[in-house]
């Protein structure tokens, strides 16, 4: 009472108050002097000058007043807050099974979102963790045939030099494999190595935590200097600051250890050392040679349109100059946040997204749903207080903080959900899809992600059962029985489940359409048929084996030494593996003899080196011609084995005996290298999902040599790996000083399932949360159900009182639960139908309107339907019309 | 110029004043400063100019509540009344007080 009195009171405006107040003093005053026989003119000049200075006094009040009123308005606001939070403890408390579905369905959804919001915010949302990030770029040399290709030294530093827009470059190679440690007990150990050039660190902006990083003057004088990484530095030199300065003998020679880097800094791929590789001065031949990749630091305000233009006409430049090399090169140059992250990795993150935050409204349907049904329950509490003088924003306020404070405390549950599903989730995230820079961490942004979401979704849930909860349109309802006016709340809460069905739907289709893919990826036939093969990476030291002669001589030792050890059935030497095809670019090809092709129109082809034996290891069939041999050597006609793709672009033509002219890709000047074709191989996959066979021709290793090649081994019988120590063995009986650096070992197994790993994580987590909705979804129905049968018990009754059987009344459950179920299912093919088409990029084997999965998500969802009303038919069923009759 | 009020009130007595006056029951400020006038017989005249803000502050501190009434003349008026916690402060003010006058009255009237 008191507090509506106060408020009736501030309606009044400030001055007016005063005003009023002072006048009515001045007139009392006046009046009493009047009483005392004084005129009444000097009386109220007397009463006036009393008050002092009027002007001065009411500026006093004012600012009292204002003063006073705004804390009183700001104390009534806490106070109702107060209020508002007790009663809502005080509700929660009295019908805890509700709370704690809804604070649980709550954290769910918030949980989920809050981990897939930590994936998000490191892919997309952080900047990269260098200096001035937005200003670095990555940067690609182009052609007619490859749309990036690695970038020459002296290109780059021409880049630099001639243009105007860029203030730093630098390059890196990432994928060169380790380097050989000696150690003081007189074991190798392979270190990961990366070749940078000597500026990077300088282009990215990281300063080292020790020591210093390379010096432009080491660039000049070729000095054989490193940098470590943190990680490096302590677990295998304790932290030892005395390793600055030390020489370490790497690879045969010796290298200076300048400068730690922090333990957070990674380029693409992790590594333990960086190793300086001269750029300047190079042979001029270095030009036609693409090993770098490079990143590059905008002068403060170029833009990368300007930056783009610029370095053009310093490639259109340079092609005219050195025509033999950059004849048709362009520059390619992208934001490096972009070209780090990629497309596939932003979209997927968005993607999770997507589906969370569709789990998340699945969720907050629930908890309205709940809350309409509350509403129902409460009405007439609610109409008392609002009887009782209560204004409606009064009460929806209330109600609303209700709402708050379940999904504030859902919130917390689901940061806590969230923090346990991202303790597990770097197990599940295939290696290699996040690429080094990014780092997911649980953190504060999260947390307060975790907070606005909780908030809005308190809202979202909040309002339309608030709103509804008050609309006391008549005075029927004090009156009333509950059945009259639950219509409009229950068609509100029929829509909403249908969304939720809807919705799960979508998130099935979606799922099945990620699961077929994955089931294509991995059933696809790879081409080899070889169940169980052995492979490693031999990557012996140039030093130790300077000629070709002498390297070719220790891949047949060790060929011979392995082929000897028990349990092997057969030996073969590859440069690269399927489904591991490192994207090389490739060489152009033409057929010898055929009319002369426009460089930029020739085909192009994968280059692979592999031994005579390579086939028969692998169980890779030859399907026309002959296999390498014994006779196919150094001196004797060059020759090569073409895959299937490679035969069908001959168009007919029988491929044994034709001749093909290879050259490298982007330089169509360059002196052919000529093969005879005399043998055609089975097709097998580069990659999982390629959509194009691709085209290939091996070479024989007699014929070329790679400095590491895969070793790859097929044993009689059994597991392959349990292989891999005798293997080891034989081959450090070839090289007995060990200098050799064998790694990736690995099944084809282990290939193809790191291979179609991403499809397999998409799947996974998609499937999950599709299954999470449709729980949700399941939950949603049932409740709507029970509903109903609760609502219609009297009804029931009387239909059983009158000889309905128990079928008639099931009838009406099944019907309400398929009118629901149908109409939700209809809006959620529909739109699956209308969006299936924005996973295109990710399927693979099958299309975004694929009729199986649509048949299969129809059924699933005919199953949890039914799984849906057993519990309310139940319930129907057991209704006693004598007992339903009386009770209502 | 009023006469400047021969006994000018000591720095918070003023309010211990208003607050002891409301104890009647609620009024308004003129009545407020007249019933102080007449209980002192106007050994202590109340400054005008200062009353209402005082009363201001009293409200704001929560020590007494404003609302609308009636005055004697029929009007609008508005009201004050002594809160709970006003209560309490006069209680403490007329302790600190008695305390005081007791302590100056022994000195003064010492033999």
């Amino acid at each position: 009472m008191k507090r509506s009195l106060r408020s009736w009171l501030w309606r009044v405006p400030i001055d007016q108050e005063i005003d009023e107040e002072l006048e009515l003093h001045i007139e009392m005053r006046t009046r009493e002097l009047v009483d005392r026989g004084m005129d009444r003119k000097t009386a109220r000049e007397l009463a006036l000058s009393r008050l002092g200075d009027v002007a001065t006094l009411k500026r006093t009040m004012t600012d009292l007043g204002r003063k006073r009123d705004r804390e009183m308005r700001l104390t009534l606001w806490l106070e109702e807050l107060a209020d508002d939070l007790k009663f809502a403890f005080r509700q929660l408390k009295a019908s805890p099974s509700f709370t704690l579905v809804a604070t649980l369905t709550l954290a769910l959804g918030i949980g989920a979102n809050s981990a897939i919001f930590a994936l998000v915010d490191a892919t997309v949302l952080r900047p990269l963790p260098y200096g001035n990030p937005d200003r670095l770029v990555a940067l690609w040399e182009n052609s007619t045939t490859i749309d990036r290709s690695y970038v020459s030294p002296p290109n780059m530093l021409d880049w630099l030099a001639r243009g105007q827009s860029l203030e730093k470059i630098a390059g890196f190679t990432p994928a060169v494999g380790g380097m050989v440690m000696a150690g003081a007990d007189g074991n190798a150990e392979t270190v990961s190595r990366q070749w940078v050039s000597a500026e990077i660190f300088d282009v990215l902006g990281v300063k080292p935590i020790a020591g210093r990083t390379f010096t432009r003057e080491e660039d000049v004088k070729r000095s054989n200097v490193i940098v470590m990484s943190e990680g490096f530095w302590r677990t295998r030199f304790n932290a030892d600051p005395s390793v600055i300065g030390r020489e370490l003998r790497l690879d045969g020679s010796l290298w200076t250890v300048v400068g730690i880097l922090p333990r957070d800094f990674q380029l693409l791929g992790e590594t333990s050392i960086w190793a300086m590789r001269p750029i300047t001065n190079l042979n001029p031949r270095a030009r036609g040679a693409y090993v770098l990749q490079v990143v590059g630091r905008l002068k403060p305000g170029v833009s990368i349109n300007a930056a783009e233009a610029d370095l053009a006409a310093v490639a259109d430049a340079l092609s005219r100059e050195y025509p033999q090399t950059n004849k048709g090169r362009g520059v390619a140059i992208q934001p490096l946040h972009d070209s780090l992250i990629g497309r596939d990795l932003r979209f997927t993150s968005m993607l999770f997204l997507g589906v969370v935050g569709f789990v998340l409204l699945i969720c907050c349907a629930n908890v309205a749903n709940l809350l309409l049904a509350r509403a129902t329950v409460r009405k007439r509490e609610l109409a008392v207080r609002s009887a009782l003088g209560a204004g409606r924003r009064r009460i929806v306020r209330q109600l609303l903080t209700e709402s708050l404070v379940l999904s504030l405390v859902g919130g917390a549950m689901g940061v806590a959900i969230g923090a346990a599903i991202f303790r597990v989730a770097p197990s599940l995230i295939p290696q290699g899809l996040l690429p080094a820079t990014v780092t997911l961490s649980f953190d504060i942004r999260v947390i307060a992600f975790c907070a606005v979401t909780a908030f809005l979704v308190g809202l979202m849930f909040g309002v339309v059962p608030a709103w509804k909860a008050t609309d006391f349109s008549s005075a029927e309802v004090l009156g009333s029985d509950s059945r009259t006016m639950t219509r409009t709340g229950g068609r509100l809460r029929g829509l909403l489940v249908v969304g939720e069905v809807a919705t799960a739907v979508l998130l099935l289709f979606g799922a099945g359409l990620l699961l077929r893919t994955l089931l294509a990826v991995d059933s696809f036939d790879r081409g080899y048929r070889a169940e169980s093969v052995l492979s490693m990476l031999v990557d012996p030291l140039g030093s130790k084996y300077p000629t070709p002669a002498s390297l070719q001589q220790f891949f047949d030792q060790v060929e011979a030494e392995v082929a000897a050890v028990p349990g092997v059935a057969s030996v073969g030497w590859a440069e690269s593996l399927p489904l591991d095809f490192f994207d090389a670019g490739g060489l152009s090809f033409e057929i010898v003899g055929d009319p002369p092709v426009d460089q930029s129109q020739r085909p192009s082809t994968e280059y692979q080196i592999v031994s005579p034996t390579y086939f028969s290891t692998l169980d890779l069939p030859i399907l026309s011609g002959r296999v390498f041999d014994r006779t196919d050597t150094r001196d004797s006609v060059p020759v090569c084995i073409v895959n299937e793709a490679f035969a069908r672009g001959l168009r007919g033509r029988d491929p044994i005996g034709l001749k093909v002219a290879l050259r490298p890709a982007g330089s169509p000047q360059a002196k052919p290298d000529v093969r005879e074709i005399v043998g055609v191989a089975r097709q097998v996959k580069g990659r999982p999902d390629e959509i194009k066979d691709f085209v290939q021709v091996y070479v024989p290793m007699a014929q070329d040599l790679s400095d590491d090649m895969f070793l790859v081994i097929r044993p009689t019988s059994g597991r392959a790996e349990a292989l891999a120590p005798s293997i080891r063995a034989a081959i450090s009986r070839v090289d007995t000083e060990q200098l050799v650096s064998v790694r990736n070992v690995m099944t084809l197994e282990d290939i193809a399932w790191t291979a179609t790993s991403r499809h397999r994580f998409r799947a996974v987590m998609v499937v999950a949360f599709a299954v999470l909705a449709l729980v949700l979804a399941l939950v949603g129905v049932v409740g709507i159900l029970t509903y109903s049968v609760q609502q219609h018990v009297r009804d029931f009754g009387v239909r059983r009182a009158l000889g309905a059987t128990t079928n008639d009344v099931l009838r009406l459950v099944v019907r309400d639960a398929a009118r629901v179920v149908a109409a939700g299912a209809a809006m959620g093919l529909a739109l699956s139908a209308a969006t299936g088409r924005l996973l295109e990029t990710l399927l693979f084997g099958v299309s975004p309107l694929d009729l199986q999965t649509f048949a299969l998500v129809t059924m699933v969802l005919a199953i949890t339907a039914a799984v849906a009303i057993v519990g309310p038919a139940w319930h129907a069923a057991r209704i006693d019309p004598a007992t339903a009759l009386r009770n209502t | 110029m009023p006469p400047k009020t021969p006994n000018a009130l000591l720095h918070g007595a003023l309010d211990a004043l208003i607050l002891k006056t409301l104890t009647k029951g609620p009024n308004h400020g003129y009545a407020i400063a007249k019933f102080i006038e007449e209980t002192t017989e106007e050994a202590v005249l109340v400054e005008e100019g200062s009353l209402y803000p005082a009363l201001y502050r009293l409200e704001r501190r929560g020590w007494v509540e404003a609302e609308w009434g009636t005055s004697e003349l029929g009007r609008r008026a508005k009201l004050y009344r002594l809160t709970e916690t006003g209560r309490h402060q006069l209680a403490a003010e007329t302790a600190t007080w008695r305390r005081f006058s007791t302590g100056i009255s022994k000195v003064l009237f010492s033999r």
